[in-house]
């Protein structure tokens, strides 16, 4: 268990860390998740005792990490975003060493017996300076689950790992979380929504968006999108879907007609299907569209800007809207709650001309 | 616990130094000084006596500790500290005491070990006359003693510094400093036509006794063994261990 409380961490003039708030529960992989200096690291140094908190409290297994440093690090397996390792030392005996320091009884067997969990028995006497990247990352993680700790901290633990060594380390990572409380930094939003039960995503030193991968996608969605696909003549489809009382704008893509809702609790879907029925056009599918969350990290993890600029910005996307150009700026200054939506339909909107070509083909044959 | 901890960073690092070139490089080097001037001088014993000729190692030694301590030392704390090791390592449940106190003692046993090899001239000694024992003891004890602290001082810098050449540097220039105090308090002493010369003679005296030499050259070297003496290599030992650790706690703080 990890319960964090308003947690803030001063570099001097630097706050990398702005009052963060939340919990890792036990049997549960929490991902933390956020960009490059988001303050990632700098949390996780907190947690695991390595540098005290400028204010806040953090409980790491029932014991604060400052006033109980000692109790927590006893609880905690930690690798390091960095994976600093004696380079000199042999596997085995890197982790005998690990295993003495921490008072540890037979480290030989536990050793032996975490080079087996990660796969790497065979390299036991290889000196760690010989082993690959990913072969250290495990090495890094062997330490990390030498005591058999309740609580595990892996920063970053899949970076610099080829595609096969990342799906292996996920694995592990999942299997671990079943019966640890797991905390484990990325910035690859795919990687945590495999792996995550719960997802922290933070930026600039606070948290903008909390939940399980699911959760977060189903607040994110409602109020959505709505894609009509019918076999017809998309101008007019077009006119007729856009004259429903429900219904604020709808606009061509590729797969057909994106629909987006006056009222986000109304769901324009029934009057849709009746409008294509009714036009004697064949509806072939009507569905939610599904935001796409990676879209929805890179809204939440965008600069924040200041309140006032923000405002304008918003006026500028929204102005930007009517004309069909979809420039690079325009995308970055979408509004944050809004903006998920309108970059994609600027997407499908950049794409829609082929659309219209396709269609009308298929409407002809 | 502690004792475990200390003695498995003690192990670790004792087994780099005996695994390590360099080590093998300094001893080595330092042997064959000595033995080149041992030799030299036994050629010339019909006009010398023998217990002259075995001190000259000891002292050798230690006049040499100012280049050869920081050499000892350099690596011990900034290579972690670059290596990043050093994160890994605070977040064991270890003090940072115990990890100080595990590395001097590593660097102090293979100092010991250079230092127990010079004692090969002084067997050879005992086959060509009788030395003096008694003084012998004297200049061992000194040079043991002497050797530790100059490495707990110079251990300090490679906890402030990544970089081992920074800190090798600095502290062969801090051991320079204590040891020449020696002639600071001489010319302090010589300003004593001022008005205060009982001030003077004060400030002198104490910077006499901070100073290496003070303690060692004129007492324990020629057989004179003080607790004093003793007592100042001891105390200097455990303050330099004591800010070594706190500047490893601040440095892991501030990180
Ligand atoms: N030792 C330090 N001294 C000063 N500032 C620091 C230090 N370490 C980190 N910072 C600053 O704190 C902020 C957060 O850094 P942190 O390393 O926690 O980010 P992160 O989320 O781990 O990023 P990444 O994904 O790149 O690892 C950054 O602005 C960084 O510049
Ligand atoms: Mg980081």
């Amino acid at each position: 268990m990890i319960e964090v409380r308003n947690l803030v961490k001063k570099y001097g003039e630097v706050t990398a860390v702005r009052g963060i708030s939340f919990d890792a529960k036990p049997g549960q992989v929490t991902g933390f998740l956020g960009p490059n200096g988001a303050g990632k690291t700098t949390t996780m140094r907190m947690l695991t005792g390595f540098m005290p908190p400028t204010s806040g409290k953090a409980t790491v297994a029932g014991y604060d990490v400052f006033e109980q440093s000692m109790e927590v690090r006893k609880r905690v397996g930690y690798l390091p975003e960095s994976v600093p390792l004696y380079r000199d030392m042999t596997a085995r005996n890197y982790l005998m060493y690990m295993g003495e320091i921490r008072g540890l009884k037979n480290v030989r067997a536990k050793a032996d017996d975490v080079l087996e969990r990660v796969g790497l028995t065979r390299r036991a006497q290889s000196r760690i300076r010989t082993l690959s990247k990913g072969m250290r990352q495990r090495v890094g993680l062997a330490q990390a689950l030498l005591h058999d700790p309740q609580v595990l901290i892996l920063d970053e633990p899949t970076i610099g790992l080829d595609p096969i060594q990342v799906l292996e380390i996920r694995d592990v990572v999942r299997q671990l979380g079943r019966d640890h409380t797991l905390l484990f930094s990325t910035h690859i939003l795919s990687e945590a929504e495999q792996v995550c039960d719960n997802l922290v995503i933070i930026n600039q030193g606070q948290i903008v968006a909390e939940g399980s991968p699911a959760q977060l996608r189903a607040e994110l969605e409602r109020g959505g999108r709505v894609l009509v696909r019918a076999e017809g003549p998309v101008e007019q489809m077009i006119a007729a879907v856009s004259a429903i009382p429900t219904v604020a704008h709808a606009e061509a893509a590729v797969e057909g007609v994106v629909v987006t809702p006056r009222d986000a609790n109304v769901d324009p879907r029934p009057e849709i299907a009746q409008v294509v029925v009714q036009n004697g056009w064949r509806l072939v599918e009507l569905r939610p569209l599904a935001v796409n969350l990676e879209e929805i990290f890179l809204e939440l993890t965008r600069q924040v800007a200041p309140a006032a600029e923000e405002a304008s910005e918003r006026a500028d996307a929204d102005g930007g809207e009517g004309g069909d150009e979809a420039g690079e700026g325009a995308r970055e200054d979408g509004a944050r709650e809004d903006g998920a939506r309108e970059d994609g339909a600027r997407e499908d909107g950049a794409r829609e001309d082929g659309a219209r070509e396709r269609e009308d083909e298929e409407a002809k044959s | 616990m502690i004792l475990r901890q200390i003695w498995a960073v003690y192990k670790r690092e004792l087994g780099l130094y005996f695994r390590s070139p360099i080590a093998y490089a300094v001893a080595f080097a330092l042997l064959l000084l000595f033995g080149l001037i041992f030799s030299s001088n036994v050629s010339q014993l019909n006009n010398r006596a023998p217990a002259d000729n075995l001190n000259f190692i000891p002292s050798l030694l230690t006049f040499l500790m100012f280049l050869v301590g920081p050499l000892m030392t350099m690596r011990l704390l900034a290579e972690e500290n670059r290596e990043g090791t050093i994160e890994l390592l605070m977040t064991l449940p270890m003090s940072e005491t115990a990890f100080i106190v595990g590395k001097f003692f590593a660097v102090w046993t293979y100092y010991s070990v250079v230092l127990g090899l010079t004692l090969v001239y002084y067997l050879v000694l005992t086959t060509i006359g009788v030395p003096d024992h008694g003084r012998a003891l004297g200049v061992y004890l000194g040079a043991w003693l002497y050797g530790g602290t100059v490495l707990a001082v110079t251990m300090i810098w490679s906890a402030i510094t990544e970089d081992q050449i920074v800190a090798a540097f600095l502290g062969a220039a801090t051991v320079l400093v204590l040891y020449l105090a020696d002639l600071a308090a001489q010319f302090v002493n010589n300003l004593s036509f001022t008005e205060n010369p009982e001030f003077i003679t004060g400030l002198a005296n104490g910077i006499r006794e901070l100073g290496l030499t003070a303690h060692y050259n004129s007492t324990m070297f020629v057989g004179v063994i003080r607790a004093e003496d003793i007592a100042y290599f001891i105390f200097m030992i455990i303050a330099a261990l004591f800010i070594t650790t706190r500047i490893v706690e601040t440095r892991r703080w501030r990180a």
